[in-house]
């Protein structure tokens, strides 16, 4: 069973928001949903909700259209923190509940525990414009799992929460996952995505520019980078003459030697040892998620592509003249 | 996803929400406290008129081709008119008639209608020599008045009689006078005629109650719209929209807030109907028994105020809906200010055009406006306090009202399914149209 994006497209006006974007997600992983500002991931999780109709395409869950879905079958975390400012937190969560079909009892008693759980439980029966940004957006996520739906879609959760409450949340990630439920969230941190999901997909403008299993995309990035050091001797210069070895550079103990799609790490240490030298360090390092992001993009996913510099360039250069 | 969703109970919830957050704000509980102070003063308003009555000066005209007849007639209404209640010797009682002759019908006639004269008697004797009394006013025959002066057309004829005799004209025969009431143009009420005093209370209510159905619609509709605005721009309608249906949202948002006004209607309506029940009793302590006879339920009566219910409603629900749409379209609540002026605008027509009906002008398009929603409520409501309404009228006011309640739901839930659906966007018309068309 799995979500399926299946060649959906949408036009707002003259700009193109998905371009036939299509990737799979199964069930029970924690997926990351990664791309720029405007590269679409907003609004593809729009279209799984039914909030925003897809020009064409379409989105299917466990093989059956989402628009013949409950709505129970999803959570959702929006971008954009909201909840009702003078509503109570415990009643605000007993009304989200109670839409997705709970009785008010049971959303009453899980909305308790929650709020335990998140360490917030005094917060209760205070108004949500009372607590701090980071407050209310765990009382949001609260909301979204609280009927406990197969198919999360979280839109940008980590922005905004301290250390402490980002070690919260992705425990509770971890645990939906044990529990087999399917969570799809979009991020601009690199670092918590490659932490925390085994597969991801990289849209920019609406396209799948790269997506599978984060190991499958960093051995099919063909980009690897050996880590050496020789007792004795800081900077061999000599290891840029073994065979597949693309280009070397010291480090701070030794030499970083990028191979070759070609190179085997195996053969390479051989010829190490046959020279007589004494390793001390060995590493293949394989390419971060932000570079095989940027690799793929161009740029880094914080960056804002309506910010750019050629862009902002262009903006104040003064038109032609005549 | 619209198709998926049974209206309930998401609706249900999301009503009860929207009513427990108006019922509990400030801003509901002290506008309750003003209108229903405005009721009670509403409800003590046939006492009110009464004791001013008490005080006023009431000018009839005497029209007559026969200047003697017409002197003879001037003076014995005035006399008859004027007596002092039972245990009035006050040397400066002041008199609560003034009769005078009136030589042109034409300009007593334009005096009536200008409201400077409340009746016009008109005095001929007829080649049978018996007199014909005509009371032209806008009071209905069973009033006080009209049933005084029956009296004092008795006693013409009898003064015009006697001056006939010997030696002027022997033999003539006395004839028992003619006396009649040409009412002009009053409410009814059981299919009877209501008296002046009745008619002034319900011009009165009738611009308390216009006034009060124009304030509730335009305010209670701001707040679905601003309600619906506010969602958007609190963001907390990406939840929403993620939990319940537009349908299932605008049906919850129109039922609660106008739950909300009907809870605040039944607490403005429950205190007046207590005064009304206790009306007597109070007009007796305040003018006195003579003064007070009359006062009972001349003014707002059960049926003015479940008339006033059934339009409140019905307007209220044509107008929320449309409001709703329209706050889908904004992505701030400052925003509706703009938005919402076209329909205030309507409403205001409305409004204004019932004033004209309080007021007895219209004619025609007074009538035609009172059918046509969403003017009805208003100018519907205000004929039936201040003119003479049909059974029938009131029904197939009714009727098309609720029937344009049934267009409008359509249209404005596509309307406001588009609207959330163009969440963050401006929208524009061919996108509007676009989206409307999916839904």
């Amino acid at each position: 069973m799995s979500l399926e994006i299946d060649h959906v497209t949408k036009r707002f006006g003259t700009t193109v928001a998905l371009d036939g974007l299509t990737f799979e997600v199964g069930r029970g992983e924690v997926f990351g949903f990664l791309g720029a500002n405007g590269a679409g991931k907003t609004t593809t999780m729009r279209i799984c909700l039914g909030i925003v109709v897809a020009d064409g395409g379409a989105i299917r869950w466990d093989g059956r259209p989402v628009g013949v879905l409950p709505r129970r079958t999803w959570g959702y975390l929006p971008e954009e923190r909201g909840l009702y400012p003078r509503m109570n937190v415990l009643d605000q969560l007993v009304y989200f509940g109670s839409l997705y079909g709970m009785e008010p009892d049971r959303a009453r008693h899980e909305a308790l525990a929650w709020l335990a759980r998140f360490r917030i439980p005094d917060y209760a029966a205070r108004r949500a414009e009372e607590l701090s940004k980071g407050n209310q957006q765990k009382v949001q996520f609260i909301a979204a799992v609280l009927h406990d739906p197969e198919v999360l879609l979280m839109d940008e959760p980590f922005t905004g929460l301290d250390p402490v409450n980002l070690i919260l949340l992705r425990e509770a990630f971890a645990e939906l996952r044990d529990r087999g439920r399917t969570v799809i969230f979009s991020t601009h941190q690199m670092e918590t995505a490659e932490a925390m999901c085994e597969s991801v997909a990289i849209v920019d403008h609406g396209r799948l520019v790269a997506g599978g299993r984060i190991r499958d995309l960093k051995r099919a990035s063909g980009r690897r980078t050996l880590r050496v050091s020789i007792v004795g001797d800081p900077s061999p210069a000599w290891l840029a003459s073994l065979p597949d070895i693309g280009s070397a550079r010291p480090d701070a103990s030794g030499f970083e030697l990028e191979l070759l799609p070609s190179a085997d790490p195996a053969v390479i240490l051989t010829a190490v040892i046959a020279r007589g030298a004494s390793v001390s360090r060995f590493e293949i390092v394989e390419p971060s998620l932000e570079a095989l992001f940027i690799e793929h993009v161009g740029r880094p996913a914080g960056d804002d592509p309506t910010l750019a510099p050629e862009a902002i360039t262009q903006a104040l250069s003064p038109g032609p003249v005549g | 996803m619209p198709g998926r969703d049974p209206i309930l109970p998401n609706a249900g919830i999301i009503a009860r929400r929207e009513y427990r957050d108006r019922t509990r704000s400030p801003l509901f509980l002290a506008s309750t406290v003003v209108l229903a102070g405005l009721a009670m003063l509403a409800a003590l308003a046939p006492i009110g008129i009464r004791s001013i009555d008490r005080q006023t000066v009431t000018h009839l005209a005497v029209v007559s081709s026969d200047p003697d007849l017409a002197s003879r007639a001037a003076g014995f209404a005035d006399s008859v008119l004027n007596v002092p209640p039972a245990g009035v010797t006050d040397p400066d009682y002041k008199r609560p008639y003034a009769v005078e002759i009136a030589t042109d019908p034409d300009a007593a006639d334009g005096r009536l209608a200008a409201g400077q004269l409340s009746g016009i008697l008109h005095v001929e004797r007829l080649p049978s020599g018996q007199i014909d009394v005509a009371l032209r006013t806008f009071e209905s025959p069973n009033s006080a008045r009209s049933q005084v002066l029956s009296v004092a057309a008795f006693g013409i004829g009898v003064v015009d009689w006697s001056s006939r005799l010997p030696p002027s004209d022997a033999r003539a025969r006395f004839i028992t006078p003619i006396y009649r009431v040409d009412t002009i143009n009053t409410a009814i009420e059981g299919n009877k005629p209501i008296d002046a005093q009745q008619a002034a209370s319900r011009g009165f209510l009738g611009i308390v109650f216009v006034v009060l159905l124009f304030m509730t619609i335009v305010i209670y509709g701001m707040w679905v719209a601003t309600g619906v605005a506010s969602e958007k721009s609190s963001r907390v309608m990406e939840l929403m929209i993620s939990a319940a249906s537009p349908r299932q949202m605008l049906a919850g948002k129109v039922v609660g807030i106008g739950a909300a006004g009907l809870t605040q209607y039944l607490a403005i309506a429950v205190p007046a109907l207590v005064l009304l029940a206790f009306q007597d009793r109070i007009a007796e302590a305040i003018l006195g028994a003579d003064w007070a006879r009359g006062t009972q339920l001349v003014g707002l009566t059960p049926a003015l105020l479940a008339g006033y219910g059934v339009f409140f409603l019905l307007g209220f629900t044509l107008f929320a809906l449309i409001y709703a749409a329209m706050g889908s379209f904004v992505s701030r609540p400052d925003d509706l200010q703009t938005l919402s002026l076209p329909l205030s605008l309507v409403a205001m027509v409305g409004y204004l055009t019932a004033i004209v009906a309080l007021g007895g002008g219209g004619g025609v398009w007074v009538a035609i406006a009172s059918f046509v929603p969403p003017f009805s409520p208003f100018v519907m409501l205000a004929r039936i306090m201040v003119s003479a309404v049909q059974p029938w009228e009131v029904l197939v006011s009714v009727a098309l009202l609720v029937a344009a309640i049934g267009s409008v739901a359509v249209v404005a839930t596509r309307m406001y399914a588009a609207g959330v659906l163009l969440y963050g966007q401006r929208p524009g018309l061919r996108a509007f149209v676009a989206a409307a068309r999916r839904v």
